[in-house]
């Protein structure tokens, strides 16, 4: 049973095969993520990578590294608040915040830090127990 | 306000359906949205709205919306 309190830790890279794959799997092809003059001229200091790569490890997460696979997700928030780069490396810390054992749904609380420390997303996430 | 009021609300929310009317005898067949991930959802709801948490074994008895507002009921009071 993952107990309220766990935490989790994991390690992503946002490499070049993760961004192309994105790019060319959702075809999201937005300057701000493919034009670095235009991301530049944007204010940041090069390409922004597409927020929703992080929704992709928080997917590899629940589906991966819990200790069950006996999982589904029900419902995830994510906030950006800072812009991640390629070839940052992330770490992703998730806290198990509750769970209800009258429906077997577990919540997290997660946040993303890059290779500054510096907290770039957060969320919550709700996951049942299949 | 009424333990099933603020259960209709709940329901209304969660489902998104304004129109719901919930009674004593109202079922999951008489709610078209309320399958068995909106249950999850629905429950989960209730038990942060009425600050309590119910067994798996409890919500298993449930027959309609009046024994699970009578077990509300039972845990607040």
């Amino acid at each position: 049973m993952i107990q309220p309190g766990t935490t989790f830790h994991q390690i992503y890279k946002v490499d070049d095969s993760i961004y192309n794959g994105f790019v060319n799997t959702f075809l999201d092809r937005n300057p701000l993520h493919t034009n670095e003059e235009f991301a530049q001229k944007k204010g940041f200091s090069t390409r922004v990578m597409h927020g929703n790569i992080l929704n992709g490890f928080i997917s590899h997460f629940i589906g991966e590294c819990l200790p069950t696979k006996d999982v589904i997700i029900h419902s995830q928030k994510i906030e950006y608040v800072k812009p991640v780069y390629l070839n940052d490396i992330l770490e992703l810390t998730m806290l198990v915040a509750d769970y209800f054992e009258s429906v077997r749904m577990l919540e997290f609380k997660f946040h993303f830090e890059n290779q500054q420390q510096i907290k770039v997303a957060k969320g919550e996430i709700s996951i049942g127990l299949i | 306000m009424d333990i099933l009021k603020q259960v209709n609300d709940i329901f209304i929310d969660i489902l998104d359906n304004d129109d719901i009317i919930l009674t004593g005898t109202t079922t999951a067949l008489d709610v078209e949205e309320w399958d068995s991930l909106t249950h999850i959802q629905l429950v989960v709801a209730i038990e942060k709205h009425f600050k309590l948490r119910f067994t798996s074994m409890e919500i298993r008895k449930w027959k309609n919306v009046g024994e699970m507002c009578n077990d509300i009921e039972n845990r607040i009071n």
